[in-house]
C-alpha cells in the first residue's frame, strides 16, 4: 500500500496526535481484518441454526436478521467495538486540525490565487441561500461532527480537512496516496467500457472535498471539470486542494437535484458513493437531472456500494445505516438503481447497472464476505 | 462567524445502544479509548527510546519533531497489530467456545421467540 501523500492543505501531527491516528487505523484493520469474519461465522453456525430450530425456517430478510444478530454476543462486542472506532476516528484528526485552523484557512486563501500550468485556473462558487438538504442537517454522515456543511469560522475549511484525513483512516489506508480509489474505479471502468472516448465537458455531483475529480482531471487534462456539493466547508478546501496539486477543476454549491448549468452542456456526469447518502425522493430528481444535463449520446456514471446479496450480508452492510449515520443506506438495499433512472427519464434499453471488481485490498474492507462496486451507467 | 468556534466533537444524530445495559456499552467505549491511549504511550516510549540511543539528554521538543524512519514505522506496526491481538483475544477465545458449543448441540437462541 503507498502511503497518504502530504500536501499543502494537511495540517501536521504531533507526534501524540499522529500516535491516535495510527492506532485507529491499526485498531480498524483488526476489526474488519479479524474480528467482522467472525460475525459471519457465528451467524452461519450459531445463530441461523437457532432461528430455525425455533421457527422451522431460515431469517426471511435482514429485518428478521437484525431481530436475532442483535442480540448475539460476539455482534455485540463487534458493533459497540466499530462504533467507538469511528468516533475515535474523527476525533483524531480533529485535534490537529483544530490546532492549526488559522494557517490552513490562510493557505487556502493564496493557494485560490495560483496560476496552474498552461495559465488555468479552478474556480470556487459559493452560494449562501443554498438550502442544505435534510439528508446533511438531519444527522452528521458518518459521525462526522459538524458534517460536511457546518462552517465553524470565516472561510472555515476544517470540514475538509478532517474529511481527508480522516477517510484515509476510515478505509485504512486503501483509498490511496490522494484517497483516489473510487475515482481511480470509476475511470478504469469508463475506460475499459469507452477506451476512444474522450469527454470535454465533465461533471462531478457530490464531489465532497473533490478527491474524485481529481483524477478525472489527470486523466482528461483538456477537458473542462465541473464538480458539486451542497457543502461550503468541503468546497473551499477542495479548491484550494486541487490548486495544491495542480488541477484545474471548477467548483460550485450546488444541490444536484437541481443546478444552474444548462441542459444538454455536459459529455459525461459521474458521481463517486454519492447517491446512497440521499434520500428516496432525492435519487430521482438527481437522476432526472442527470439526464437534464447530458447531451444526447452522453454518458452518466453512478459508482455505488453494493448492499449485500444475502440476507446476512444485507444485515451486515447496513450496519452503516443504523449505527453510523447512513440513514439512506437501508432503504437502498431494495432500490433497483436501473429502474430510478428509468424513472429519471433514461431509456431501459441504454441502462445499465454493472458489477466492477476493484483493484483493492479486501481485507481493508469493513462487513463484507467479498468486493466488488455497483456502477448504475445509462447514455442520454 | 469572524470569531473562531472550537467545532464539536460528538456527531449529530441517533446513538445506538447495543447491550440492554447502557453501562456496558460505556464501558466498551473507555475500553477502545483506554488502549488508544496506551498505544499513545507506547509510540512515545519508542521515540524516547530510540533518542536516548542516539545521544543522552532529549528534550521535549526533540520528541515532538520525531518522525519515525521506514524500519521504525514497520516496526511500530507490529507493535500496534500486537497491542490489538492481545486487546481482543478474550472476546475471539469466547467467540470459539461459543461456536464449540453450537457444534456440540448446546441450545444457545438469544433473542428469539418461539413460533
Amino acid at each position: 500500500m503507498q502511503a497518504f501523500k502530504q500536501h499543502d492543505m494537511l495540517p501536521e501531527s504531533s507526534h501524540d496526535e499522529q500516535a491516535r491516528q495510527d492506532f485507529v487505523m491499526a485498531f480498524r484493520g483488526h476489526l474488519s481484518g479479524a474480528l467482522m469474519p467472525g460475525a459471519y461465522r457465528v451467524y452461519h453456525q450459531r445463530v441461523e441454526p437457532a432461528f430455525r430450530a425455533a421457527r422451522g425456517r431460515a431469517p426471511a430478510d435482514q429485518e428478521e436478521v437484525r431481530q436475532v444478530m442483535t442480540q448475539d454476543p460476539y455482534y455485540q462486542f463487534w458493533s459497540a467495538m466499530q462504533r467507538r472506532s469511528q468516533e475515535m476516528l474523527w476525533e483524531s484528526v480533529i485535534e490537529p486540525t483544530e490546532r492549526q485552523l488559522p494557517e490552513l484557512i490562510g493557505r487556502s486563501r493564496k493557494l485560490s490565487k495560483k496560476t496552474l500550468a498552461k495559465g488555468r485556473k479552478g474556480t470556487l462558487r459559493l452560494d449562501p441561500a443554498l438550502v442544505v438538504p435534510k439528508y446533511h442537517t438531519a444527522a452528521d454522515i458518518h459521525l462526522q461532527p459538524g458534517g460536511y456543511h457546518t462552517d465553524f469560522t470565516a472561510d472555515d475549511v476544517a470540514a475538509g480537512v478532517v474529511y481527508d484525513k480522516g477517510i484515509n483512516i476510515y478505509m485504512g489506508g486503501a483509498l490511496g496516496p490522494e484517497n483516489n480509489l473510487t475515482g481511480d474505479t470509476l475511470l478504469a471502468y469508463f475506460r475499459e467500457k469507452h477506451p476512444q472516448s474522450r469527454p470535454a465537458r465533465i461533471l462531478d455531483m457530490g464531489c465532497a472535498i473533490g478527491n474524485c475529480a481529481v483524477p478525472w482531471g489527470r486523466a482528461f487534462p483538456d477537458a473542462e471539470l465541473h464538480a458539486i456539493d451542497v457543502g461550503a466547508p468541503v468546497l473551499r478546501y477542495a479548491h484550494a486542494r486541487a490548486q495544491a496539486l495542480g488541477v484545474p477543476i471548477h467548483f460550485s454549491q450546488q444541490n444536484a437535484e437541481a443546478t444552474d448549468f444548462e441542459a444538454g452542456s455536459f459529455d459525461l456526469v459521474v458521481s463517486h458513493i454519492m447517491l446512497h447518502e440521499t434520500s428516496k425522493s432525492a435519487l430521482v430528481r438527481i437522476l432526472k437531472e442527470c439526464h437534464r444535463l447530458l447531451r444526447p449520446g452522453a454518458l452518466m456514471l453512478h459508482l455505488e456500494i453494493p448492499r449485500g446479496k444475502t440476507v446476512i450480508e444485507k444485515f451486515m452492510h447496513n450496519w452503516e445505516s443504523y449505527n453510523n449515520n447512513e440513514t439512506f443506506c437501508r432503504y437502498m438495499t431494495n432500490i433497483d438503481l436501473k429502474s430510478e433512472a428509468v424513472k429519471g427519464g433514461f431509456d431501459p434499453a441504454k441502462t445499465r447497472m454493472d458489477e466492477f471488481v476493484p483493484k483493492l485490498d479486501v481485507a481493508q474492507m469493513n462487513y463484507t464476505e467479498s468486493f466488488f462496486w455497483n456502477i448504475l451507467a445509462a447514455h442520454r | 462567524m469572524s470569531e473562531m468556534q472550537t467545532p464539536p466533537r460528538r456527531p449529530k444524530g441517533h446513538r445506538p445502544q447495543v447491550f440492554d445495559d447502557p453501562a456496558i456499552d460505556q464501558l466498551h467505549a473507555a475500553f477502545v479509548a483506554l488502549a488508544s491511549e496506551l498505544s499513545v504511550a507506547f509510540d512515545r516510549i519508542d521515540t524516547l527510546e530510540r533518542l536516548l540511543e542516539q545521544r543522552a539528554g532529549v528534550s521535549r521538543v526533540e520528541i515532538d519533531d520525531f518522525h519515525p524512519d521506514e524500519r521504525a514505522a514497520a516496526d511500530r506496526a507490529i507493535r500496534r497489530a500486537d497491542v490489538a491481538e492481545r486487546l481482543l483475544r478474550p472476546f475471539r477465545d469466547f467467540r470459539e467456545d461459543q461456536l464449540a458449543r453450537a457444534e456440540r448441540g448446546e441450545q444457545h437462541s438469544p433473542g428469539i421467540a418461539a413460533g
